[in-house]
């Protein structure tokens, strides 16, 4: 347990000035998408990241894929920051931090061959030791890619158009793969797949992980889905974090009130299981103005006088368990 | 049980006429939907869910599809024979629909008080005053807070929740008998998808209407429906109320499909899958339409496709190898 975090956030902040006009230019106000944010991953695990849409988890992991700068903590990869690195030291960093989104077709070229697109990632990535007579290593790689994500060598020749979502999906990961990477951002890998395919690709990214001892940031916001998935859990409200916990005690013992309202939310498979129902009022404010103190305090059940004072500091109420909420104080 | 049927389907067949052939997307399709209940239609993409509700509108897809046979009996009155002119006084009175982005159902340079005006004033006439009245009264239905400065207020000013409510306002202004609502929570957050689903039950509470509920998440469908069909390839394969398809599903495709769902609870470990792929719905089996992919099958599954068998009450499954009763 003691072993050095392969990726370190560290007070994560970045705000987007919200501007008016175009020539010139007025900053009317800063929009806090991530507010002091810190969590760990450690090799060979994954973390799950979860929240409702403007939380601010695809914000945070475009910056771990250090395509957008913080603006203010930083991120250690292996003990070093990542924000600054230029030309080789960049490539390879990118090397070892990939990612596959959502939506497959934005990571595929619809006019190349699938096995042209894997070797391309292969190439890109590994470009220092590019040799004459590379061409059959590569080949090699791209036809042992294939297999690794279930996919027939031959497959290589085909265009994305001729692949079913699932298998699309198994492409771009097998690009992402291509160099070996130490951790994939996994941006909603599952939520645009049919239900039995979204079980084979979980199936298929733990074999993988098993395999290669890669870790995962998954972003998602299906609870159930990182739970099959994630070793952590972080859940996410306007930028913050509300809780953070190993998942099994997580799922065990939900403390912070979103939280709660969000497991309350998912709706139980099995009719007349749900026990507590937790129906928030109103909806997520905007970013743009969020409100004082605990940011969750215009929607709580719970809200006392203090919340909207002061905001509440993420303390530890059980071995790993962290909550931001005056309820546990 | 002598509870009002409101809308009956019977072998309805919607196929798309291409140069390449006959792509059999809904066929053979029947159910029914009674006053002030939810049927789920569950199922993945591809299977016909979404054609099967175009059908039951008249609202096919331009480009060659076109129902070719069966029923659509809203209140007894088959309307698949219905004039176009017809049709334009059935939709939005007597049958209504929500489509899943509300973006694609509002205009975005009109206010949405004035779609809302324009859904009255196509049922009625009356001063704009009144008008006006109902259209503030039909957003507070929907519990739109502040209706009176939301309806001059343009689609993107408003969130997507809150658009599904407009959009489910103008649905139900007519205030029909049949609502059909195709997945409109899934572009929504978990939480205000909570907010919507809850707000349909109030809102059928009220009126008594009764609700087609498309979508492919087996979490709405335990907290929605009263019953639930399972759609595979065309067809309608299993149909009975949601306990009993969650605890004893009977035929093979909703067992594997329940399976391969994530759990909130319960032991982590692998997730069941389903292998292979749907057919092609240009070139359909002769017998079951499961059989390429299901570990029960035998010879007769692969040559007959199998009766629709019941199982329980209100229960049927389309399989040679579920226990009749």
């Amino acid at each position: 347990m003691n072993a050095a975090p392969l990726l370190r956030v560290e007070g994560l902040r970045k705000h987007f000035p919200f501007t008016k006009g175009i020539l010139f230019a007025k900053t009317l106000g800063q929009i806090k998408a991530v507010d002091d944010v810190s969590f760990e991953i450690r090799a060979g695990e994954t973390l799950g990241l979860v929240g409702e849409s403007g939380c601010g988890k695809t914000t945070t992991s475009r910056m771990i894929l250090n395509l957008e700068e913080p603006t203010e903590g930083r991120i250690l990869l292996d003990g070093e920051p990542i924000h600054g690195l230029q030309g080789e030291a960049l490539r390879a960093y990118r090397a070892r931090v990939q990612a596959v989104f959502q939506d497959p077709w934005s990571s595929l070229n619809p006019r190349m061959k699938v096995g042209r697109t894997i070797a391309e990632s292969l190439i890109v990535n590994a470009s220092r030791n590019r040799r004459r007579g590379d061409r059959a290593r590569i080949d090699e790689r791209v036809r042992e890619l294939l297999l690794q994500v279930g996919l027939r060598p031959e497959q290589a020749q085909q265009y994305p158009h001729e692949f079913s979502g699932g298998q699309r999906q198994r492409v771009a990961l097998a690009a992402a793969l291509a160099s070996r990477p130490k951790l994939i951002v996994l941006d909603e890998p599952v939520s645009a797949l049919d239900v039995s395919i979204r079980a084979q690709m979980m199936n298929l990214l733990k074999d993988i992980q098993a395999q290669d001892d890669v870790a995962y940031l998954l972003v998602a916001h299906d609870l159930a889905t990182v739970r099959h998935m994630a070793d952590h859990t972080v859940v996410m409200y306007l930028g913050k974090i509300v809780e953070k916990a190993p998942t099994a005690s997580l799922f065990e013992d939900v403390r912070h009130p979103y939280t709660k309202a969000l497991f309350s939310a998912v709706l139980v498979a099995w009719p007349g299981q749900a026990a507590e129902e937790i129906e928030l009022k109103g909806e997520v404010p905007s970013p743009l103005d969020p409100p004082s103190g605990c940011r969750f305090h215009t929607r709580c059940p719970h809200v006392m006088p203090r919340c909207s004072q002061q905001e509440p500091a993420l303390r530890e109420v059980s071995p790993g368990h962290f909550v931001a909420c005056y309820m546990f104080e | 049980m002598t509870v009002e049927t409101v809308l009956e389907v019977r072998d309805l067949h919607t196929h798309f006429f291409l140069r390449r052939g006959v792509v059999k997307a809904v066929d053979g399709v029947s159910f029914s939907l009674r006053r002030g209940e939810v049927l789920g239609l569950v199922g993945e993409s591809g299977c016909g869910k979404s054609l099967t509700a175009l059908s039951l509108m008249r609202l096919l897809p331009k480009g060659g599809a076109r129902t070719i046979k069966g029923e659509v009996r809203l209140g007894g009155e088959n309307i698949l024979e219905c004039t176009p002119a017809e049709m334009r006084e059935i939709r939005g009175r007597r049958i209504s629909m929500v489509l899943q982005d509300p973006q694609t159902s509002l205009n975005p340079v009109f206010t949405v008080g004035d779609q809302l005006r324009e859904a009255i004033q196509r049922r009625k006439r009356a001063p704009r005053a009144a008008v006006m009245e109902e259209a503030v009264a039909a957003l507070r239905r929907v519990e739109i807070a502040a209706p009176e400065q939301r309806i001059g207020q343009y689609p993107h000013q408003m969130s997507g929740g809150m658009k599904q409510r407009v959009v489910g306002a103008i649905a139900i202004s007519g205030e029909p008998g049949v609502l059909i609502a195709d997945e409109p929570t899934t572009a929504l957050d978990v939480t205000i998808q909570l907010q919507y689903l809850k707000l349909l039950k109030r809102l059928q509470a009220e009126t008594g209407m009764a609700i087609l509920f498309i979508t492919h998440d087996f979490g709405v469908v335990g907290r929605m429906c009263d019953r639930v069909a399972v759609m595979y390839a065309g067809r309608i394969v299993e149909c009975g109320p949601v306990r009993q398809i969650f605890e004893a599903p009977q035929h093979p495709y909703t067992r594997a499909l329940i399976a391969s769902v994530p759990k909130m609870t319960g032991p982590v470990g692998r997730l069941a899958t389903i292998e292979g792929q749907p057919p092609s719905l240009m070139d359909l089996p002769a017998g079951c339409r499961f059989a390429s992919r299901c570990a029960l099958v035998e010879q007769r599954c692969l040559d007959v496709y199998p009766g629709t068998v019941r199982v329980g009450e209100e229960h049927t499954a389309d399989c040679w190898k579920a226990a009749s009763s």
